[in-house]
């Protein structure tokens, strides 16, 4: 049973990180892309330790200090990433509506001049 | 289209090769005799758990040497190709990285370099070894360069650093020429209790040195590209 609940979770999350991966694929520019294999890979990769968890219990906490730095470190990476392609203006998709970055930038010139 | 046949047919032979991979393997049922007799020897003659550690910085002691050697000719030649030219300041042009970097570095940076000296204490017991950890250490290093532009590393003491560590290695070297079977052997500190931290002989201390080295080597190389 155990192993069971294990394996469909490490399965649930091999297919949010298959799903990382069509996002890179059908994504239009770099930020949607970035966006959509943080997320989905983030969650994938808590979702298989999670199912390690379930099946090994003697793992879970070495385990839940790699979820720790996953959750740190996915997310703050990809922040790291899609901010320096925006300081060299990446250009984005044809239906981006706005872009809350360069409004921010702008505000914070016009305030120091 | 053609492209897309293209495609379709590179698929087609990577299933076709790895196909072939799969249905041909089978796993080795016995050991070779050179297997078994290095994983009988480095336990029992060296004291170490790892026995990869225990070949490759016991058996094969002077190759590492000389990998070693090969990655102070890298880090020397990118200095001299780099380093030669005024360094101009670009740092202040740079954007300034975001909170959330700063923050998050201050975070990690601490687990990264504590997991780095594990590697490098650890090698002679589980996964891991001299390069390994401090490969993970001069990534730690990238993190607080890319963090904090402002960061000056500080090229002097790391070079000292490095060439100390390696004058010890070769030192070591020769007092196993001295004192056990040959160069590089690591009998000439007692074997200890198998599995603990101060076992398997001179291969921790060996270890410790390889991780500095490879540590502030590929940190200098890391500076030079900054500047």
């Amino acid at each position: 049973m155990q192993e069971l609940v294990g394996s469909i979770v490490i399965l649930v999350g091999a297919f949010f990180l298959f799903s990382a991966g069509l996002g890179l694929l059908r994504m239009p520019d770099v930020f949607t892309r970035i966006q959509a294999g943080t997320k989905a890979s983030t969650l994938g990769n808590i979702l298989v330790l999670a199912g390690l968890g379930i099946y090994h219990p003697d793992w879970s906490l070495k385990l839940l200090i790699v979820a720790v730095f996953v959750l740190i470190t996915n997310p703050l990476s990809s922040h790291a990433l899609s901010r320096a392609a925006h300081a060299v203006r990446t250009p984005m998709a044809e239906t981006t509506v706005v872009d809350a970055l360069r409004d921010a930038d702008e505000a914070t010139k016009e305030g120091r001049a | 289209m053609t492209k897309r046949v293209f495609s379709l047919l590179a698929i087609l032979v990577f299933a076709f090769i790895f196909a072939g991979v799969a249905g041909g393997y089978s796993e080795r049922q016995t050991l070779s005799p050179l297997a078994r007799h290095y994983l009988t020897a480095v336990p029992q003659d060296l004291g170490g758990a790892n026995v990869v550690t225990g070949i490759l910085i016991t058996f094969r002691g002077f190759d590492t040497l000389g990998e070693v050697a090969v990655l102070f000719m890298v880090a020397a030649s990118v200095g001299i190709l780099l380093g030669g030219s005024p360094t101009q300041n670009r740092t202040n042009q740079a954007p300034r990285p975001s909170e959330l970097v700063e923050n998050g570095a201050k975070i990690i940076l601490p687990l990264i370099f504590l997991f780095g000296a594990y590697v490098i204490m650890n090698g002679h017991l589980s996964a891991g070894g001299g390069f390994q950890g401090g490969a993970v250490v001069a990534s730690g290093v990238m993190l607080l360069v890319l963090a904090r532009p402002g960061t000056g590393l500080h090229q002097g003491f790391l070079s000292v650093t490095e060439s100390l560590a390696g004058v010890i290695y070769v030192v070591l070297g020769i007092c196993g020429l001295w004192f056990a079977g040959g160069f590089l052997d690591s009998h000439i500190l007692p074997k200890g209790e198998f599995g603990s931290l101060a076992s398997a002989g001179a291969i921790p201390v060996i270890s410790a040195l390889l991780g500095i080295k490879v540590g502030a080597e590929l940190s200098v190389v890391i500076d030079r590209f900054r500047s």
